[in-house]
C-alpha cells in the first residue's frame, strides 16, 4: 500500500480544471436570474398546454417536461442567494422586452389543432436556445470558483437533451404533409426572429461572439 | 323464430324494442338457432351487463340494461354490444340444447368460476364467428377466477380455442387451471 | 392562450366521450341491491368475490385513468393560470409542476393496467367533474377541491384496488396501486400544507376553501360510491388519509357526508324501482 503521508498534488494529473472564468459573481447572478425567469415561463406554458392538446402522448410528455423545467427554475432560485442576491425575485426577470415578446408569441397558440406550433416553439426554438446558453455558460465559467453553477448546468443539460429529443420525435411524428412542414417552419422562423432580437435567453452575449475581435 | 322484447317502450334508457329484436334474430341466424323463440326482458333500472337465460319455449333472456348499452354514451343503444351480450347468452342456450350440458347449473346458480369458464368458451367461439372481441378482457376475467400464472393461461387458451366441449370437460379444465 | 380554461374545451382524441356530472346524476339506474344482483352479492365492496368484479374493476380503472388525465391537466393549469408571487407562491407552483409529472406517470400506469385488464382507451364515458373542480379562480379552492377532496378520494380508490389485486393474486395491480397510493398521499399533504400556509391570516378564505372541499367531497360521494359501509364499492381509507394529514374530525365529517350520500342514493333507487313497470 502507498504511504498515506507522502505529499500529493491537490490537483491530480487528470484534473485539468482551471481558475479563470469569464463571469464574475455579479454577471453569474444576472445570467442565473434570466435562466430562472425563462425556465419558469417554460414550465408554466407547458403546464397550461396540457389541457389543450388532444394527442395523449403529447399531453403526457408535456406533463413530464413541465416538472423538469420547474426543477431547473428551483435550482436557479436556490443558487441566487449563494451569488449574493438575497432577494431572488429582483433578478428573476427577462433580459429585455424582446424576450417578453418572444414568450408571449411562444405562449399564444391554444387551439387543439395547434399542437405543431406548440411543440415547435418549445422544442425547435426555446430548448435549443437553452442548450446553447447553458453550454456557453458551462464552457466559459470558472471550473473551480463556480462549481455549483456548473454542476446544476450539467444536470439541466442532461434534461434538455432528453426533452429536446422527445419533443423533436413528437414533432416529426406530427409532420405528415408539406403544408404541415411549412406551418412548422414558418412558426419557428417567427419565434427565432424574436429571440434573435432578444439576444438569447440571457440577452445579448448569451452565447458570446464568434466574430474576430 | 319469434322474438318478443319487454318492455316495448323504454323510459330510462333510449332503446328501441324492434331494434333489439332485429339484432336478436340476426344472432339466432348466425348461431344456427333459427327454430328458437325468445322473450327478451330488459331491466332498464340496472346499469350492469349481466345476461341470464332460462330454457323453455320461448327461451327467456333477462338482460340488465348495460348489456345493450353504448358505454361511451350512457343510456344509448349499441348494436355491437347487444350482439355480443346476446351471443354469449344464446351460445349457453345452444350448449344446453345439445344435451352435453344437462348437468350444468341454471344460469343464475352458476358459480363465479363456472361462469368465467363458460364465458371464455362462448367468447372464443363468437370471435371465430367474426364478432369483434377483445380477448384480453376475457383472459383477465379468467385469470381473476383461476389465478395469475402460466398454467392458468395455458388452460384459458385450450378453452378459448375449443368448439365442441361438454360441461364436464369444461369444468375439468377449470379445475386443473385452479390447481 | 387564455388564463382559466373551461372544462368544456378539454382536448381529447376521437376515442373519448365526455359527460358532465349533471348528466351522470341524471342516470337513475342502480348497479346494486336489486333483484338478481342482491341475490348474487352479499356486499357491494369491490372485491374479486363479486360476480361482476372483473368488469367493475375494469370500469373503475378506466375511471382512474381519465381522472388522472384531468388531475394532470388541472395541476398544469395551476402552473399557468396564476401570476407567480402575486396570486400563487413560486413554491406552490413547483409543487403543482411536480404533481404534473406524478399524474403523467399515473396516466401511463393506468393505461398499461387498463391494457392488462382488457380495456380500450375511451371504452367508457369520461366524467369531467374532476377538472371542473380544478377550474376555480382561487388557487386555494383548487387545493381544497382537488388536492384534498379528490386526491383524498384517490387514496380510498387506490387502497380498494390494491386490496382487490392482492385478493385476486394480480401481481401488477397490487404493485402499481401501491406506488400510486404513495404519490397520492404526497399530493394530499401538499394540499393540506398549502391550504394552511396561504390562509394562515385569512380565516374567511380558509372557511370558504373548506366549504368548497366539503361540496366536492359530497359530489364524489354521490351514489354512495365511497363510505365506511359495505354497501359502497370503495372503502374510506382512514389510515392512509391520516398519513396525508387529515384530522380525526375531518375524517369523521367525510364519513358522515359519504353515509348521507349513500342513504340519498338508496332512497332514489327505491323510488326508481317503485315507479318502474317491471
Amino acid at each position: 500500500m502507498a504511504d498515506p503521508f507522502k505529499a500529493r498534488n491537490p490537483f491530480a494529473p487528470w484534473d485539468r480544471r482551471e481558475l479563470p472564468g469569464m463571469f464574475d459573481v455579479e454577471e453569474t447572478a444576472r445570467r442565473v436570474g434570466h435562466y430562472k425567469w425563462a425556465e419558469m415561463k417554460l414550465f408554466e406554458v407547458l403546464g397550461g398546454w396540457i389541457a389543450t392538446v388532444p394527442e395523449i402522448d403529447v399531453k403526457l410528455r408535456l406533463g413530464t417536461h413541465c416538472y423538469k423545467h420547474a426543477w431547473h427554475a428551483e435550482l436557479w432560485h436556490n443558487r441566487l442567494p449563494e451569488l449574493r442576491e438575497m432577494n431572488p425575485e429582483r433578478l428573476t426577470c427577462p433580459p429585455n422586452d424582446a424576450m417578453v415578446r418572444f414568450v408571449a408569441a411562444l405562449t399564444e397558440p391554444e387551439a387543439p389543432e395547434m399542437t405543431i406550433e406548440k411543440l415547435v416553439g418549445v422544442y425547435r426554438v426555446f430548448i435549443p436556445h437553452f442548450i446553447s446558453a447553458y453550454t456557453f455558460h458551462l464552457n466559459n465559467t470558472s471550473q473551480i470558483t463556480d462549481g455549483p453553477t456548473s454542476r446544476s448546468i450539467k444536470f439541466i443539460l442532461q434534461d434538455e437533451f432528453d426533452d429536446w429529443r422527445d419533443g423533436e420525435m413528437l414533432i416529426q411524428s406530427l409532420l405528415t404533409t408539406p403544408a404541415e412542414v411549412k406551418r412548422a417552419s414558418e412558426h419557428q422562423a417567427r419565434l427565432e426572429i424574436l429571440l434573435i432580437e432578444a439576444g438569447g435567453i440571457a440577452g445579448p452575449g448569451t452565447i458570446g461572439s464568434a466574430d474576430v475581435e | 323464430m319469434k322474438v318478443t322484447v319487454e318492455p316495448s317502450i323504454f323510459s330510462i334508457v333510449k332503446y328501441d324494442a324492434d331494434e333489439i329484436a332485429g339484432v336478436a334474430k340476426e344472432m339466432l341466424t348466425l348461431l344456427g338457432m333459427k327454430s328458437t323463440n325468445l322473450t327478451i326482458e330488459v331491466d332498464e333500472t340496472v346499469a350492469m351487463s349481466r345476461v341470464t337465460t332460462t330454457m323453455g319455449d320461448p327461451v327467456h333472456v333477462l338482460a340488465m340494461s348495460s348489456a345493450f348499452e353504448n358505454l361511451r354514451k350512457p343510456r344509448t343503444f349499441s348494436a355491437d354490444n347487444t350482439k355480443f351480450s346476446l351471443g354469449r347468452g344464446l351460445l349457453r342456450v345452444r350448449d344446453r340444447l345439445t344435451g352435453n350440458f344437462s348437468d350444468a347449473p341454471v344460469d343464475e346458480d352458476l358459480s363465479i368460476v363456472e361462469a368465467a369458464t363458460w364465458e371464455t368458451y362462448c367468447v372464443g367461439r363468437l370471435s371465430r364467428l367474426g364478432l369483434k372481441v377483445h380477448k384480453q378482457r376475457w383472459h383477465y376475467n379468467f385469470r381473476n377466477r383461476h389465478g395469475f400464472n402460466d398454467a392458468t393461461d395455458k388452460h384459458f387458451e385450450t378453452i378459448w380455442e375449443s368448439d365442441d366441449l361438454t360441461w364436464s370437460q369444461l369444468t375439468e379444465i377449470s379445475r386443473h387451471a385452479i390447481a | 392562450m387564455r388564463k382559466f380554461f373551461p372544462v368544456e374545451d378539454l382536448a381529447r382524441d376521437e376515442r373519448f366521450n365526455q359527460a358532465t356530472n349533471a348528466e351522470r346524476m341524471a342516470d337513475t339506474r342502480g348497479t346494486s341491491n336489486t333483484g338478481v344482483i342482491r341475490k348474487a352479492r352479499s356486499t357491494n365492496r369491490l372485491t374479486p368475490a363479486r360476480p361482476d368484479a372483473t368488469d367493475a374493476a375494469r370500469s373503475l380503472m378506466h375511471g382512474i385513468m381519465v381522472g388522472e388525465i384531468q388531475a394532470l391537466e388541472g395541476a398544469g393549469r395551476t402552473c399557468f393560470d396564476f401570476v407567480t408571487g402575486e396570486e400563487a407562491p413560486f413554491e406552490l407552483k413547483l409543487d403543482m409542476a411536480r404533481q404534473c409529472w406524478d399524474e403523467a406517470r399515473h396516466v401511463e400506469i393506468s393505461v398499461k393496467l387498463s391494457e392488462w385488464m382488457g380495456t380500450e382507451l375511451g371504452q367508457f364515458v369520461e366524467n369531467t367533474v374532476l377538472f371542473a373542480a380544478a377550474c376555480s379562480q382561487d388557487p386555494v379552492l383548487r387545493l381544497a377541491g382537488v388536492n384534498r377532496a379528490l386526491e383524498g378520494l384517490a387514496i380510498d380508490v387506490f387502497t380498494t384496488m390494491k386490496e382487490f389485486g392482492e385478493l385476486a393474486g394480480d401481481p401488477y395491480l397490487a404493485f402499481c396501486e401501491d406506488w400510486m397510493l404513495a404519490d397520492e398521499v404526497t399530493h394530499v399533504k401538499m394540499g393540506s400544507v398549502w391550504l394552511r400556509k396561504i390562509t394562515e391570516n385569512d380565516p374567511e378564505r380558509r372557511a370558504k376553501a373548506l366549504e368548497f372541499q366539503s361540496v366536492v367531497d359530497k359530489i364524489f360521494s354521490y351514489g354512495g360510491l365511497r363510505s365506511e359501509s359495505d354497501e359502497s364499492p370503495i372503502l374510506l381509507a382512514r389510515r392512509f388519509r391520516e398519513l396525508a394529514g387529515f384530522s380525526d374530525g375531518e375524517l369523521s365529517e367525510i364519513a358522515d357526508v359519504s353515509l348521507a350520500a349513500l342513504n340519498e342514493r338508496r332512497e332514489a333507487l327505491e323510488k326508481t324501482f317503485a315507479t318502474s313497470p317491471a
